[in-house]
């Protein structure tokens, strides 16, 4: 694979090439929230930050979408459908739990029955990694899902921090077209420079995950969920913010006479989410939907799929929840309780 | 841009039937003739109903795919989009996005003897693999229909049901609730019902429909009887919004209603923690 | 002080007095503490007391009409305003509740404390209370900090009411003041201040952040609705999807639904991932009924919140 570098003076430069070409999106901070969004020129990004609130996966699968638009035309109704991009895309500073974690829901969107709105935008978008030579936060623990911080796979460029430059891996065609565009900008590297560049792999917390599918799984029945819904606000936060959640509800706004059909995002945590109209409900208390949330990431996504678990460790739930739920420290509960091979 | 899986087809509305006092049969046809040809689905699959500005619902498609050019709803009146299906008349047009799921399992069954059990609403969705069974009547054995309703008022498809009880070929049983000056048949609850006719479980697949309670007593009444869960299958019914998979609501264990279901046996649900508790 | 907490909490469990403690307890990330429950008296030694303990706990205690038992929980003065205002709106009866009273003097907003020291929080690893300051300790470090520059926006107008009697107060529930210039609601004149299209232009560009994660209205203990208004199908009141239409409205209605009962806990703001100043918009409606009605949400048990009650002489100039 082809190392490059490119100074950090210089890399402005480039992305602002991009952006005549692409549409640019990059992480920027507005009111002390990061989040990732269109931008003109490069001066709008912060790539000096730790992760964004909600994670990029709002690019493919956005908070709220029009699926399509209706109208009344007498007795008819005419379907309008909706494109979803204008141009090409172009994300730059993309984290790479948030990789693997588009890498999951192409699973959901894109196998069987394909969501073309979400393909088209996976299609069209080209992908700039931002490594982490160390950990963003004290919270991360992408490792323990054997994700590499460092590894440009499902990127189509990976930039690594080395100082006073970038190291660019070129990992598909798409990211040598980038390249190209400013050409003079890149430096070639030799193999013995590449390497005294390369950071050493990423240290953090890790744990050894190996036997909690096995474990989750004999706990079906276990009063830990009951325990765990006490402090649970069941406001869906989580969910929110988690790079691998992708449920949705549908509605319609407008009149009958003229409307849209929007797609937006949904949360299983909410009482009503599987409530019936009938008055039945599958997971009528807290406890049934916390359970439900854990066994969806940790055994249901992998068994469905055939996947890892449905979870890349940026710890955003962590973080955000105001109840202080922590998924490492069930995590670890989960670990440590006998029953199934051995403590 | 490809397929757009959300969007539904175009369809008008043929003819609304009534058949109790919540519940209305619905005709559509599709608008694209093409369509209207082409159109195929199996027993047992179900279709997203768009009224559009108010929302979409799953609906199991009742009638039989042997009855070409048109489908047939069965709908009751409980929520915003059924509400506003049943202010629904001839020629308004409707949304319908299918179809969706999978089937009865129309091929295993074929020389075996069949057995419906449906409870008022839960009719329409057997009423589907009836038809099917009966417009290939040669391929299938003995079929018993038992069926009950609330009350006379709420049995559906009341013509259809005369007509399966003056066929030869079919064995047809019904009952009630709770009677009325007009009723003279049985009454009395369909798991209690069902037990007292007491089919033979030799050669006999169950297909079985109806409110969570009456499911739940009529396995065990055919259990006791001695039909095995594999024998034994279902529809099942949950909230339902993409209808393919995807929005995540429907899922009981890792299974989604609305695409590796809704039909399953017994022998499959036992397998899913928490399949029984719905 | 801490000691002193587990020492009665193991009491009353030992006792049966409680089938649950609800208070705070370390949390992985030395910057907070989270709520804990705890049942066994082989559990309370993870209960603790200090400047991280910002998070009001009292709507847990609805909790408690789940149980034939009832619930001790820890309050700080601030805390008992939204616990005095569910007994009045007949959420929770009082004896389903043991109160554990706890001297505080300022906590933590934990943004403010990472924009001052200019680290990413998780490097603090201890934070103290030493009367006029925090004692930080980052890293191998220890920093003073002014608590005027830390804590909590709440903590400013700090009150401490006395409707609420304790079952146990572990040192002198009083209010804690310190040395601000800003006004009572300071932050709400600011915008009171702006042409109304500014303002407008401000609130919606807020809005339009909203990811309607419902987060506030869960935090939120005056939100206890079995169905809220927003859930309803038939009317429906709003749609699901986060357009700027429907958060405003929901930002809105929410607000005045709150009038009256509002006790200016913080935690919709706290909790907002979206770093909304909500803050500002409940402070507004608190100023309203402060200036049309007289009154101040949970500072005495025997008055009624103005918005559910009518006298014969009330004022009704609109008719």
């Amino acid at each position: 694979m082809d190392r490059k570098k490119i100074s950090k003076s210089d890399l402005g430069q480039w992305l602002d090439k991009i952006a005549e070409e692409y549409e640019l999106i990059g992480p920027t901070e507005e009111d002390e929230v990061v989040q990732f969004r269109p931008v003109r020129s490069s001066s709008e990004l912060s790539l000096e930050y730790a992760n964004s609130l909600v994670p990029p996966k709002s690019l493919f699968f956005p908070p709220v979408e029009g699926l399509f638009s209706f109208q009344k035309r007498g007795e008819e109704i005419r379907l309008e459908q909706i494109k979803p991009l204008e141009k090409d895309r172009v994300v730059v500073g993309i984290r790479k739990c948030d990789v693997e974690s588009l890498l999951l829901l192409d699973k959901v969107f894109c196998e069987d029955l394909v969501d073309a709105s979400y393909k088209e935008r996976r299609d069209r978008t080209a992908l700039i990694g931002l490594a982490c030579p160390t950990p963003p936060r004290s919270t991360c623990f992408c490792t323990s899902f054997g994700i590499d911080p460092l590894s440009p796979e499902g990127s189509d460029i990976l930039l690594t921090d080395v100082g006073k430059d970038y190291l660019v891996d070129v990992a598909t065609k798409k990211g040598e077209e980038l390249v190209a565009l400013a050409d003079d900008l890149f430096s070639k590297l030799t193999e013995k420079q590449a390497k005294e560049l390369q950071p050493p792999p990423v240290h953090m917390p890790e744990m050894d995950l190996s036997e909690l599918r096995e474990k989750l799984e004999a706990l079906w029945e276990d009063d830990y969920w009951e325990k765990l819904s006490l402090p649970c606000l069941g406001c869906g936060i989580c969910t929110y913010v988690c790079p691998t959640c992708h449920c949705f509800d549908i509605a319609d706004v407008g009149s009958t006479s003229d409307g849209v059909r929007y797609r937006c995002w949904d949360s299983c945590m909410y009482k009503d989410f599987a409530l019936m109209t009938s008055g039945v409900n599958p997971r009528p208390t807290k406890r049934e939907r916390v359970r439900n949330r854990y066994f969806h990431k940790f055994s249901t996504f992998p068994s469905r799929y055939g996947t890892g678990y449905a979870c890349v460790g940026c710890a955003r739930c962590l973080v955000h929840c105001p109840g202080g739920v922590e998924i490492t420290t069930v995590l670890e509960d989960i670990l440590a309780k006998e029953g199934g091979s051995g403590g | 841009m490809a397929d757009n899986i959300y969007l539904p087809s175009m369809a008008t509305v043929k003819e609304v039937r009534p058949e109790t006092p919540d519940t209305s049969t619905f005709v559509v046809t599709f608008d694209d003739p093409t369509l209207r040809e082409s159109f195929t689905y199996r027993a047992g699959q179900f279709a997203e109903m768009s009224i559009f500005g108010v929302g979409e619902c799953p609906i199991g498609i009742a009638s039989s795919p042997t009855s070409k050019g048109f489908l047939e709803f069965c709908v009751r009146a409980v929520g915003t989009v059924t509400n506003a299906i049943h202010d629904l008349e001839v020629g308004d047009k409707v949304g319908v996005r299918g179809p969706l799921g999978n089937s009865w399992p129309i091929e295993e069954i074929e020389g075996k003897d069949l057995l419906f059990i449906g409870g008022g609403i839960g009719l329409p969705p057997l009423r589907s693999l009836i038809r099917y069974v009966l417009d290939n009547r040669d391929r299938y054995g003995a079929v018993e229909i038992v069926y009950g309703a609330r009350s006379p008022q709420d049995l559906v498809y009341k013509d259809e049901l005369r007509e399966w009880d003056e066929r030869p070929d079919v064995s047809f049983y019904v009952t009630v609730d709770v009677g009325d000056e007009t009723w003279d048949g049985p009454v009395g609850f369909v798991p209690p019902f069902l037990k007292e006719i007491n089919p033979s479980p030799e050669n006999k697949v169950a297909f079985t429909c109806g409110p969570p309670i009456m499911i739940k007593l009529v396995v065990d009444a055919l259990e006791e009887m001695g039909y095995a869960d594999a024998d034994i299958v279902t529809t099942l019914e949950m909230k339902m919004k993409c209808g393919v998979g995807k929005c995540g609501r429907c899922n009981i264990g890792d299974k989604y209603i609305c695409r590796d279901g809704p039909v399953f046996s017994f022998e499959q649900l036992r397998k899913i923690p928490g399949a029984l508790e719905v | 002080m801490q000691d002193k907490l587990q020492e009665v909490v193991r009491k009353l469990l030992a006792e049966g007095a409680v089938d649950y403690f609800i208070g705070y307890c370390q949390s992985s990330q030395p910057y907070r503490a989270v709520p804990c429950f705890v049942s066994d008296e082989s559990e309370v030694g993870k209960l603790v007391w200090g400047p991280l303990c910002g998070q009001n706990l009292s709507k847990y205690v609805l909790r408690a009409n789940e149980l034939d038992g009832k619930v001790g929980i820890l309050l700080k003065g601030c805390d008992t305003r939204a616990v005095v205002e569910l007994i009045k709106q007949h959420q929770i009866e009082r004896d389903k509740i043991v109160a554990i009273g706890v001297p505080c003097q300022g906590q933590v907003d934990h943004r403010k404390l990472g924009k001052i020291l200019g680290v990413s929080l998780e490097q603090v690893t201890s934070v103290q209370d030493v009367g006029d300051e925090f004692l930080v300790t980052v890293g191998e470090e220890t920093k003073k900090v002014r608590k005027e520059e830390v804590l909590l926006d709440k903590c400013f107008r700090c009150k401490h009411p006395s409707a609420f009697g304790y079952d146990v107060t572990l040192g002198d529930v009083v209010p804690f003041t310190v040395d601000a210039d800003a006004g009572e609601y300071a932050a709400v004149e600011e915008l009171e201040a702006l042409p109304i299209e500014e303002r407008r232009a401000f609130w919606r560009k807020q809005f339009e952040r909203c990811i309607r994660c419902n987060a506030c209205r869960e935090a939120c203990y005056a939100c206890y609705c079995k169905e809220c208004l927003f859930e309803r199908k038939t009317p429906r009141w709003l749609a699901a999807p986060p357009l700027l239409s429907e958060n405003e409205m929901y930002h809105l209605i929410r607000a005045v639904h709150l009038a009256g009962r509002c006790v200016d806990c913080g935690e919709c703001e706290r909790v907002c991932p979206m770093n909304i100043p909500l803050g500002s918009l409940y402070r507004k409606i608190q100023k309203d009924v402060a200036e049309l009605f007289d009154y101040e949400a949970g500072m005495e048990m025997d008055t009624v919140p103005p918005l559910v009650n009518f006298e014969l002489d009330d004022q009704d100039p609109f008719m």
